[in-house]
């Protein structure tokens, strides 16, 4: 159980057009009972942020629209760190993160990544994050659904120490690597004893 | 902040603004698309005055080294009621990166090759920015959107879009890119960690050395 798969998924209940809300604390949709964050043993990389998108134009109504059941949704997700968000303009003015419309959630045959996180973010031990969604658009249709994903990865005690050690030797943080770190001990250790 | 030193960045510009107003600074859902009368109309996704717009030019200071991997924006199709798009050039300080094979001029990636949503209008991916683009320390660049058609003001079928996704690499870390780039090799995460990995080894190897 010490390197495991995680996911949230978040759907909200509340409109927040030209809101920016946390999806695990925002006080609207599926939340949790306190903010995300790393104990002094854990260690987490988050791998992938989407959010619902949806096609420029096309509808009566509204500026980034179409006739799809996401139409209107314009839905960006930005990555917080203790205070610090990920996502910067150009002239490092923070943004409203990635775009559902470049990330969606859920794919689509007519809606598909343009961007894919890499290199991951990393989520080191003590920090607290966070994953804010923000809605610029109007949904023009009742069966719009605005909705966030992300996927993470949680190392947890040991490997959570190995995570640290692959970070200051300047490895990606991945499983493999762990693993891979781990049997080097191994065989270091195997050298030693015979 | 050691684990923000290579970070994935994109902007997103879309011909959106306050109606009456030209370009904004801050989106809201109450934007409209602003007019580019004239077909073939060259703008600036940063501060062509045009839709979304930043503060200031996109520039490097001399710790900072940018690579761009993908481009794309909204297709072009002639005659397409929804196909209003049109194309995107990459500019570093005063040169355009994509050429005619005479070196003359051209608008860029087509959007109808480089598309913005993927599969907007079933239309899939053909061009693949590879090999990436550098924007070395102390440079100026700009993503250049030339419209295919004329877009009218208020009109929802006349909202365009370009995505642009980038690395940018600041600190130690744009140090090593530069270094790669000396050595010839790719600047990518996976060749920054190697070389730090090289720096680590070579250390090490020596402090064995001196016991």
């Amino acid at each position: 159980m010490a390197m495991r798969s995680q996911l949230y998924e978040w759907t909200a209940t509340a409109s927040i057009v030209d809101i920016q809300s946390s999806i695990f604390i925002g006080g609207t949709g599926n939340n949790i009972t306190k903010p995300a964050e790393t104990t002094a043993t854990q260690f987490v990389v988050i791998e992938q942020v989407a959010s619902s998108g949806s096609n420029p134009g096309g509808a009566a109504t509204g500026t980034y629209t179409s006739t799809a059941g996401n139409a209107g949704l314009h839905m960006f997700a930005q990555v917080r760190i203790n205070t610090t968000d990920y996502f910067l303009d150009p002239d490092n003015k923070p943004n409203d993160g990635i775009p559902g419309t470049a990330s969606p959630y859920p794919r689509t045959l007519t809606l598909q990544p343009s961007f894919s996180l890499y290199p991951d973010i990393y989520v080191l031990p003590g920090q607290v994050w966070d994953v804010l969604v923000t809605q610029r658009g109007a949904a023009n249709n009742a069966q719009a659904v605005q909705q966030c994903f992300v996927k993470y990865t949680l190392y947890d005690g040991p490997d959570a120490l190995i995570a640290n050690k692959l970070l200051e030797l300047g490895i990606s943080v991945s499983p493999a690597n762990v693993d891979w770190y781990k049997r080097s001990l191994i065989q270091q250790q195997s050298a030693v004893v015979a | 902040m050691r684990n923000m030193a290579m970070r994935s960045q994109i902007y997103e510009w879309t011909n959106t603004a306050p109606g009456g107003t030209g370009f904004t600074l801050f989106r809201r859902s109450t934007d409209t698309s602003v007019a580019l009368a004239n077909a073939n109309t060259e703008t600036s996704i940063f501060i062509g005055g045009v839709g979304y717009n930043i503060t200031k030019p996109a520039e490097t200071t001399a710790t900072q080294f940018v690579v761009i991997e993908d481009v794309s924006c909204t297709p072009f199709a002639t005659g397409s009621a929804t196909n209003n798009g049109g194309f995107t050039q990459i500019r570093i300080n005063t040169t355009n990166y994509f050429q005619n094979p005479d070196v003359t001029q051209q608008s860029g990636i087509p959007g109808t090759a480089s598309p913005y949503p993927r599969g907007y209008q079933n239309i899939l991916k053909t061009f693949d920015l590879y090999p990436d683009i550098y924007v070395l320390p102390g440079q100026v660049w700009d993503v250049i959107f030339t419209n295919g058609v004329a877009l009218a003001t208020a009109t929802p079928a006349d909202v365009v879009a370009v995505f642009v996704k980038y690395t940018l690499y600041d600190g130690p870390d744009a140090l090593i890119a530069n270094k790669l780039l000396e050595l010839g090799i790719t600047v990518n995460p996976n060749n920054v960690d190697w070389y730090k990995r090289t720096l680590i080894e070579q250390q090490s190897a020596s402090m064995g050395g001196m016991a």
